[in-house]
């Protein structure tokens, strides 16, 4: 017999699962976890709704804090994907956002979940790396940020603690930042990604300012290779140049076998995915 | 159940009750077959072979039985040593238990059934049932099933044989050594799921007298009564099977499933018991075969067909269920829809130590036609043809002999085929696209069958109210048969559709039907219900003009009768019923298939097939991402021969509906193994298209036969399997990449591009 209590209070909700001792778990959209409690990979006996956390200053809200974009742990996918705030500073979230799943899915599962859940074939972790987001948790007694990098940590594992409640994420708004995000599904369009490229970089005087690759789907977490993004900086992004980075990116990955590809075809679609990324990326620069 | 035809679906009237069956549908509010529920149901739970083949050496159910709320647990050995139930049962071989009792041969087996106050109890007890099973050399692919040496399954079937047959028509292989091109290759097709939205599910009740009452999702009541029939030793009519409107079926739902499960465990508890299915349990419930086609065609180098020698390998799975029959079934389809002079075609069915395989929409057919239809293709490339003129060159018109030995009449090929490349302009160039993008056409036809020897049966009850009643054994599952059937009753007695109801499944109150299958309702059902509305007007008409000898026959309008007498009077049908103090008038109507019909030669396949053939045209553009491989249909055109038309709207959305269906089997689908487990039984791992997947444009042709008399012709699978040769003919069109092998995933397409080798010269 499995419990869902209700919390009003983030501290209730920690202690509800601190007190659960390995059996209780947060519930958000619950699209993962039910799935994961039908193929009883988790088995809980107690499931603590967030839904209805009261004390969290934006909790269901999507704003700009100064030069921080705030989106709440009760955030839907939607709502995220749906946001003129999202899609004007990230729009490489707003589109990750939009591709996960399906409309339903979208409709209920929140970012937050989607971050706790981390599993490697979904859209938005690789997208938060690349935009340098942070993950803000509540531990029942304070507040943290961890940088979105250093949340996954391996399939379906994060270096949260279970009782850590993801309250938000922060994204830095950075001026004159441009993002792109590449879902490249193998089989249905509503399937996971088989790759994912997540862009996000800024031009000076058309030259790379900065610039991070960021792929997901073809391993534990998301992959980034910064020696190879920063030979960019400087430099027009040219032809060239996105082939070389897709070709590096290519030959760096060492990507899982699964049902969506096997590792030579992650690899092939790194590079090629890589590259038409980039290619988006300039051209958004160039508007 | 009630008996009250007027609960289904509504108490509204048919074209009301279209509008209100839709919306009911996407509300939720429809009843389903899983809606069902029987007042005081225990819940049962399966528990299912871990191991694709093995021995059962030991099953202790101990710990199971102390799960608070279980009422049961029944094993395979309980019911081996039982002597009121069957040891094995099967439609066409007596090979499958209804649970293991000494060997198991595939994931997913049932072994016990633990019954339970609740599902989660049921389901939490059957994990803990402990099976021990020793485990033997498995194989899973159909062609290793037939090699000296290959485990096996049954032994009575020492190499794993599971249907043979061979079909001689003139000598194929002189001529074939007297062909000027002689093309030869081999197709695979994986095993695919049906993958309805609605599971299977079921509920049995024994009563007090010794009688079985069964509520299922089946798409065949009565072989389901009498499959019960034989294994729990009753007459027939002891047992009543009711069928409710079904959430998809494709074939999934044709042959004996959960009902002999839950009857056993109701005779355990002796309560009633429901069983539903996990979705990971349809997987291991029923399966497409997967077959090995290789295709020899000889032809003139203008391109006239000479001859044709096909060998075909299906996957049968574990159990025989119809694989014996329908490999023959397949044979036939195999040569394609074309005049060919002399034919050779080989088959045989394997047992693997895989689940079960059985008919999925457009049955043994999709194998097939994946085969001729990529190879009519292949050959046109040999012979520098269009492939669209090859067809026309070759395919089959009235008076061309078919491979079976037939005269073909009522033959529509070249118009299908001309409609279907019309529907995608298949002689205009692709329009301006980007360089990683290469745009083709294909194309592809089909001929199939449908079941033969069959019956039919249809009662139309006139009641007191003047209600009009068709009871019909014709399962609705989406289809729209039930409102075809309604429409055909009411077109002879002259009133609106809409004042006709169409009842639910019971054999207690419905008549005879084969199945739900094979496309055969319109044609077989259609025809017993006209007959049995011609029936009803009849007697009507004898109401109205009893103690007037002489008095013209009736006119009928709107649930009425005009005698003249002599001045033309108006009586309404419940007014003639209680002037004759009658409650109800019935009127029936049988179809059955003529004598001889489905009586092949046992050597050669000769003879008479079936009394019906379907015939279906697809045209496909598509767009090949080189750089990906993956592929984006952009247009499908299906054309379809409908013979006499019922309703040209539920035609099209079968032949549109087909493709979309088609297009996953095609693109995404397939059943994937490793070492006997079934590696992605959900659909997540599992993909079936999304709407997102669908082709932009989706058009249909429907070609009808204006004379009254004519026959309908089933239209629910005709557009399913030319759709993979179809894709497949296309990809190679724009890329110039020929892949044999389903489902065509983008990187087989990509892996084709970049190995020249597989390329067409």
């Amino acid at each position: 017999m499995v419990t869902f209590v209700r919390c009003a209070t983030a501290a209730d909700a920690v202690a509800a699962v601190r007190d659960g001792d390995g059996t209780a778990k947060f519930v958000g959209g619950g699209t993962a976890l039910v799935l994961l409690l039908q193929m009883r990979l988790v088995q809980v006996d107690t499931l603590v709704g967030v839904r209805t956390i009261g004390d969290v200053p934006g909790w269901s809200g999507i704003e700009q804090r100064g030069n921080v974009l705030w989106i709440g742990g009760g955030v839907t996918l939607a709502e995220v994907a749906g946001s003129a705030l999202v899609r004007g500073y990230a729009p490489s979230l707003a589109r990750a956002a939009s591709v996960v799943g399906n409309v339903r899915v979208r409709n209920a599962a929140t970012l937050a979940g989607n971050i706790a859940e981390a599993d490697y074939a979904s859209d938005p972790p690789a997208v938060l790396v690349s935009l340098d987001a942070s993950v803000v948790v509540h531990d029942g007694a304070r507040q943290r940020a961890v940088l979105a990098r250093d949340v996954f940590t391996d399939f379906y594992t994060t270096s949260l603690d279970e009782s850590d409640l993801v309250i938000g994420v922060a994204v830095p708004l950075v001026d004159g930042s441009v993002s792109a995000y590449r879902k490249f599904a193998s089989r249905s369009m509503e399937d996971r990604p088989c790759v994912g490229v997540a862009v996000s970089a800024r031009f000076e005087d058309g030259a790379v300012g900065a610039l991070e690759v960021v792929i997901g789907a073809v391993s534990g977490t998301p992959q980034r290779w910064p020696e190879i993004t920063e030979r960019a900086w400087g430099r027009r992004l040219a032809a060239p140049l996105m082939a070389t980075i897709a070709d590096r990116y290519a030959d760096a990955v060492d990507p899982i076998a699964d049902i969506r590809g096997s590792a030579w075809y992650r690899r092939e679609m790194v590079r090629v995915n890589v590259r038409r990324a980039l290619e988006e990326v300039a051209a958004s620069a160039d508007d | 159940m009630t008996d009250d035809a007027t609960t289904y679906p509504g108490r509204e009237p048919l074209a009301r009750r279209m509008t209100a069956d839709a919306w009911d549908r996407v509300i939720g509010r429809f009843g389903f077959a899983v809606d069902r529920r029987i007042e005081g149901s225990a819940h049962a739970f399966a528990v299912r072979s871990s191991v694709p083949h093995g021995t059962i050496t030991a099953i202790d159910s101990n710990e199971a039985k102390t799960v608070p709320g279980v009422l049961a647990v029944i094993t395979g050995p309980d019911v081996r040593v039982d002597p009121s139930v069957a040891t094995t049962h099967g439609e066409t071989r007596q090979d499958q238990p209804v649970l293991a009792f000494d060997k198991v041969r595939y994931v997913g087996e049932p072994v016990a059934l633990v019954v339970a106050e609740t599902r989660t109890a049921a389901e939490d007890a059957a994990a803990l049932v402990d099976v021990e099973i020793a485990e033997l050399d498995l194989v899973v692919d159909h062609e290793l099933a037939g090699q000296p040496g290959a485990p096996v399954l049954h032994e009575a079937w020492p190499d794993n044989e599971c249907g043979t047959w061979t079909l001689r028509h003139g000598d194929a292989e002189a001529a074939m050594a007297r062909a000027e091109v002689v093309h030869r290759a081999t197709y695979r097709s994986p095993a695919a799921n049906h993958a309805p939205m609605e599971p299977h599910v079921a509920t049995a009740a024994w009563l007090p007298d010794g009688r079985l009452e069964v509520w299922t999702s089946t798409q065949a009541p009565y072989p389901v009564r009498r499959r019960l029939a034989e294994i729990f030793g009753l007459a027939e009519d002891r047992v009543r099977v009711c069928v409710d409107p079904l959430g998809g079926g494709f074939g999934s739902k044709l042959d004996l499933r959960l009902e002999a499960l839950v009857a056993l465990g109701s005779r355990a508890v002796r309560r009633p018991v429901r069983m539903e299915l996990r979705r990971d349990e349809v997987f291991v419930t029923s399966a497409k075969h997967a077959a090995t086609v290789t295709i020899t065609t000889g032809a003139d180098r203008d391109g006239t067909l000479r001859a044709r020698i096909v060998d075909i390998v299906y996957n049968g799975g574990a159990y025989a269920l119809s694989t014996p029959r329908s490999t023959r079934t397949g044979m036939i389809r195999s040569p394609g829809p074309y005049a060919i002079p002399d034919v050779l075609c080989r088959v045989v069915g394997r047992y693997t130590n895989t689940v079960p395989a059985g008919p999925f929409r457009g049955a043994m057919t999709g194998q097939v036609c994946w085969a001729h239809e990529s190879a009519t293709d292949e050959l046109a490339a040999l012979l520098g043809m269009d492939p669209l003129e090859l067809r026309m060159r070759n395919v089959l018109r009235d008076g061309d002999l078919f491979a079976t030995g037939e005269a073909m009449h009522g033959m529509r090929y070249r118009e299908l085929v001309d409609a279907a490349a019309k529907g995608v302009d298949w002689d205009a160039d692709a329009g301006p696209t980007r360089p990683e993008l290469a745009r083709g056409k294909g194309m592809a036809v089909v001929l199939k069958s449908t079941r033969t020897p069959s019956r039919s049966e249809a009662h139309i009850v006139l009641d007191a109210t003047g209600r009009v009643t068709v009871r019909t054994s014709t399962v609705e599952m989406g289809q729209g048969a039930h409102a075809s059937m309604a429409q055909l009753a009411a077109a002879r007695l002259e009133m609106p559709a809409d004042d006709v109801l169409v009842s639910t499944i019971d054999t207690h109150r419905t008549p005879f039907d084969t199945t739900t299958s094979s496309s055969r309702s319109t044609l077989t059902m259609g025809t017993a219900v006209e007959r049995a509305a011609d029936d009803l007007r009849r007697r009507i008409d004898e109401l109205a003009t009893a103690g007037r000898p002489g008095t013209a026959a009736p006119t009928h309008s709107n649930g009425a009768v005009t005698v003249a007498l002599p001045e033309p009077t108006v009586l309404r049908y419940e007014d003639l019923l209680a002037g004759a103090g009658l409650d109800e008038l019935v009127g029936t109507g049988c179809y059955q298939s003529p004598p001889g019909a489905g009586e092949m030669d046992p050597e050669t396949t000769q003879g008479m097939h079936t009394v019906s053939w379907h015939q279906g045209a697809v045209a496909v553009e598509v767009e090949v991402d080189v750089e990906t491989g993956r592929v984006r249909v952009l247009r499908a055109h299906g054309a379809s021969f409908a013979g006499r038309a019922v309703d040209e709207r539920r035609i099209r959305k079968q032949t549109e509906g087909g493709m979309i269906f088609g297009l996953g089997q095609v693109l995404m689908e397939e059943v994937v193994y490793d070492d006997g487990q079934v590696m992605n039984p959900n659909l997540s791992d599992y993909q079936i298209p999304s709407i997102l997947d669908a082709p932009e444009r989706v058009g249909s042709t429907v070609l009808t036969d204006p004379d009254p008399d004519a026959h309908p012709h089933g239209v629910g699978e005709n557009t399913v399997p030319p759709m993979a040769p179809a894709i497949a003919n296309a990809i190679c069109a724009a890329t110039g990449v020929r892949i044999r092998d389903l489902p065509l995933t983008p990187e087989k397409v990509l892996r084709a591009i970049h190995e020249p080798a597989v390329r067409t010269p």
